[in-house]
């Protein structure tokens, strides 16, 4: 049961991926792209992991993909760019696409290892998560958060060059 | 019969593939960052895949951190885009060829 | 380093004072420079000679090994042993005389320094020649040789006339070398060395076939030839009388032509075993002897009788080593740098006198105004003329002796070394009555100003005519050591060498008496010959319509016409339609213009490449990417 599930959100995660290239309004790409995200937050609460759903959902929806249709609102829809919605390397792009694919699916997919039992049960609920987490990536995390102040510095420097 | 691992690392691989094409091809630069995150969600998957496959806190525990660097990269991207759009009139990247030799 | 490096490495010192500081230093002081270092240097051949006396053995010097592969080494080093004894005591002694000559003959010359730098590195370079252990430590001082005389040459080198002498005298030169260099590659491809002492043992010992000794010998008397003027190389230099008269005198009494007869008798082991070559140099210097000689007659212009004097006396010379008589050769070599030195710096005392006059047309009676240089003008002239008891008699009578009475000799240079004699005298007396008899025909307004050399230069001149004097004592004759119960040092010297020479069985004292007297009486016919041509009261100086015989005489027997009509043209030609047309034109086309239009045009289709579009360089990032990733799925 959960497989056919996977399956099926998988199916819709590709068809609103094709919808986020196909578009040509932004604004409705990036509605697509929430609802891709979506399906995709699915399949982890399918596999049992619900700290990855959780935060695709909270931070990817929630908080990015909000950010990113705010910012489509701040623009002119007037823009040219609206309306051609590919550039003169189509043809290229797709072979390169395709080539770079299929040699993805074919070196990640047959030639796996074969599966292995699960070892230990699964410990992915969000309390065990937080705990194992902050024991062993602390470090990580630490470092994380410096990250995420040199993002708000250089958002900050931007729209600082953006006033002058 | 494909296995799970399979199927979800397939997945993955196509939404990255199609992330892809859209950077390449797209000439809207919303689009084309969008297309970044489809690749980055592509990535997500196949570590999640792989943290379901060998049920370790590893792959899960990468997740984070990539999305750390999503949402530094939106903040980014979205406050040069603004810029961008304010100085020139649009995003076209066809437009934009301050590049050529 | 022992006392034995020191003789060459004072000139250099004094060439890097003078070269480097010179123009900042006073006058004075690049006048000591330049004269001390040669003076010193000729006091550490004195010392070093001494050294040689006592042990008897010839001294080495290894500085470093300068190439060292599988059974062939070339060592830096010097060697001193009778020859090169001789030839360091001419050349740091008469070119030190010759220094000290300079300072008042060049005084207030523009280039004082620059001239002094040259000098000096002259010496070093001819001392190297001279100590050299091997043929490579020789071809150093040879070709610096060559380097010297260029900018000797062309010193006055404002006036292009003097630098194409300079480049005429470097060029004819490396024609020489090239005959040395292939010389220097033969001996080695045969006897596996370059070391003179075993160079000479093993082409004694073991002579490969004639052809290849014939070979090895002509391409040494070719690198002779260029060096010492011998005929056909002797083109450059009547021309090197450009530089001024002292760089003439080092030219051809101390360094430079001497070099020829150097290497002939360093290399006398080899020459011995070459019969045939011997022959050819035999004949070459006859001929240069007899040319020299007929070309110095229709000379008029002092320098340049001189200068033919020169090539033909050591034509002598290189004759002296054909027939086997190299010590002989040496001693000519020895006495003519003394009378040789001395009539070119009293020519020059007579040249600085005369505001630079140098036709003998414009002298003339000169010796009631210049006594002190018509004294040893005279003197050298005699020792030139080779009369008793003066040095030339005694070292050119023994090559005439040697031409007729060795084994390898014969009537026929013996006559061609009298003529050359007679000859000598004659033009040589001429010149003295041109010069210094008869009425002034000197510009009035450079007549009033005709003073007797300065100190410096007449003190030099008196000790060169001193020299032309005694110097031939040191080398008496067979005849006369025998008569008087006398010795020869200088052939005792040489003897472990070049050996003593030896005459032929049926060449007896009776013989070498009258040989002796005719060559004296000869001397004196040229010079009375002179006499009633040139000296007498009303003799016509200015001469008649030149002749055929005289127009080719004195054209040089049209060699240098020869060169230029042949050679030159044929170079110029080849230069210009094959090599220029056809071949560079083509060339170039081909390796340069035609991959530097396709890179153009490569170029050009790499900038399409960069259209500043941002996703087309993504593209091309992926491109790489997925070849990458291809490559990977096909080798997976």
């Amino acid at each position: 049961m959960t497989d056919v599930f996977i399956v099926l959100f998988g199916l819709l995660a590709l068809v609103f991926a094709g919808v986020v290239l196909a578009v040509r309004q932004p604004m409705r790409a990036a509605l697509a792209l929430v609802a891709h995200m979506t399906c995709l937050a699915a399949i982890y609460a399918c596999l049992n992991v619900h700290v990855v759903a959780l935060f695709q959902v909270l931070i990817y929806v929630g908080a990015v993909m909000v950010f990113m249709v705010y910012t489509i609102m701040l623009l002119d829809d007037r823009d040219v760019a609206y309306r051609r919605r590919f550039s003169a390397t189509l043809a290229p792009g797709i072979v390169v696409a395709l080539v770079v694919g299929g040699a993805l699916l074919r070196l990640l997919g047959p030639d796996s290892p074969p599966y292995q039992a699960a070892q230990t049960p699964a410990s992915f609920s969000f309390a065990t998560f937080s705990t194992e987490f902050m024991a062993r990536y602390w470090l990580h995390f630490e470092l994380a958060t410096v990250l995420l102040l040199v993002g708000i510095v250089a958002a900050w420097a931007v729209i600082r060059e953006e006033r002058r | 019969m494909m296995g799970r691992y399979e199927l979800l690392l397939a997945l993955a691989a196509a939404l990255f593939a199609m992330g892809l094409f859209g950077v390449m091809v797209r000439r809207n630069l919303l689009v084309v960052v969008m297309s970044v995150e489809l690749m980055l969600n592509a990535v997500v998957l196949s570590f999640v895949a792989a943290a379901d496959r060998t049920q370790t806190l590893d792959g899960a525990a990468m997740t984070f951190f990539i999305y750390v660097a999503a949402t530094c990269e939106i903040a980014v991207a979205m406050a040069l885009l603004v810029l961008l759009a304010r100085r020139r009139g649009t995003l076209d990247l066809a437009a934009e060829q301050e590049l050529k030799g | 380093m022992s006392t034995l490096t020191l003789i060459p490495l004072l000139p250099l010192l004094g060439f890097l004072v003078n070269g480097l500081l010179g123009r900042q230093l006073p006058t004075t002081v690049v006048s000591i420079v330049g004269c001390a270092f040669p003076a010193l240097s000729f006091v550490a051949t004195c010392v070093v000679f001494r050294q040689f006396l006592g042990t008897g053995s010839p001294l080495e010097d290894t500085l470093f090994t300068w190439a060292a592969t599988r059974g062939f080494v070339v060592d830096a080093a010097f060697y001193f042993d009778a020859i090169t004894a001789v030839m360091c005591l001419v050349i740091t002694g008469i070119g030190t005389l010759i220094h000290v000559y300079s300072i008042g003959y060049m005084h207030g010359d523009a280039g004082y320094a620059r001239y002094f730098a040259y000098l000096n590195l002259f010496l070093f370079f001819m001392l190297v020649l001279v100590l050299g252990k091997n043929l490579v430590m020789l071809f150093i001082g040879w070709e610096g040789v060559g380097l010297a005389s260029y900018l000797l040459i062309g010193f006055w080198f404002q006036d292009p006339a003097k630098t194409a002498a300079g480049l005429k005298a470097f060029v004819v030169n490396r024609v020489g070398d090239t005959g040395f260099l292939l010389a220097a590659f033969l001996i080695w491809a045969y006897a596996g060395t370059l070391d003179f002492q075993q160079v000479n043992s093993y082409f004694g010992m073991t002579p490969p076939t004639a052809g290849v000794m014939t070979a090895i010998g002509v391409l040494l008397l070719v690198g002779a030839c260029g060096k010492s003027a011998q005929i056909p190389l002797h083109v450059w230099l009547p021309d090197a009388m450009a530089g001024p008269t002292p760089v003439s005198a080092l030219i051809h009494a101390a360094t430079m032509v001497t070099a020829g007869v150097y290497l002939l008798s360093r290399m006398s082991g080899l020459f011995l075993a070459a019969e045939h070559a011997m022959t050819v140099v035999a004949w070459v210097g006859a001929l240069t002897a007899l040319a020299g000689a007929t070309m110095g007659v229709t000379q008029y212009n002092l320098k340049k009788v001189l200068a033919y004097s020169t090539m033909s006396q050591i034509g002598l010379m290189v004759m002296a080593c054909g027939v086997g008589a190299f010590s002989a050769g040496m001693f000519h070599l020895y006495t003519h740098a003394f009378f040789k030195a001395c009539l070119f710096l009293a020519a020059g005392a007579v040249l600085h006198a005369l505001a630079g006059e140098e036709d003998m047309r414009n002298m003339g009676g000169l010796a009631r105004r210049l006594p002190f240089t018509f004294g040893v003008f005279l003197l050298g002239t005699l020792a030139l003329c080779g009369l008793p008891p003066f040095a030339g008699f005694f070292s050119k009578d023994e090559i005439l002796w040697a031409a007729y009475a060795s084994e390898r000799g014969s009537v026929a240079l013996w006559l061609i070394g009298m003529t050359a004699s007679f000859l000598t005298a004659f033009y040589m007396f001429r010149a003295v009555f041109m010069t210094f008899f008869g009425a002034s025909r000197v510009d009035p307004h450079v007549s009033a100003h005709i003073h007797d050399a300065p100190p410096t230069m007449a003190s030099v001149l008196a000790v060169l005519a001193l020299g032309s004097i005694v110097a031939g004592f040191v080398g008496l004759p067979a005849l006369w050591r025998e008569a008087f119960g006398l010795s020869a040092p200088f052939y005792d010297l040489l003897a472990p060498v070049l050996g003593h020479f030896e005459p032929r069985a049926d060449a007896g004292h009776t013989a070498e008496v009258a040989l002796m007297v005719l060559a004296v009486l000869v001397g004196l016919a040229g010079i009375a010959v002179a006499w009633l041509r040139y000296g007498r009261a009303g003799a016509d100086l200015r001469g008649g319509k030149p002749g055929l015989l005289h127009e080719t005489v004195s054209r040089g027997y049209y060699f240098d016409a020869f060169y230029d009509k042949v050679v030159v043209r044929t170079m110029d030609w080849l230069s210009d339609t094959v090599l220029a047309r056809r071949i560079e034109a083509p060339l170039t086309r081909t390796s340069l213009e035609r991959p530097a239009d396709a890179g153009a045009r490569m170029n050009l289709w790499f900038t399409r490449l960069q259209s500043g579009d941002l996703q087309t360089y993504v593209i091309y990032a992926l491109i790489g990417l997925a070849i990458v990733l291809g490559f990977g799925v096909a080798h997976g």
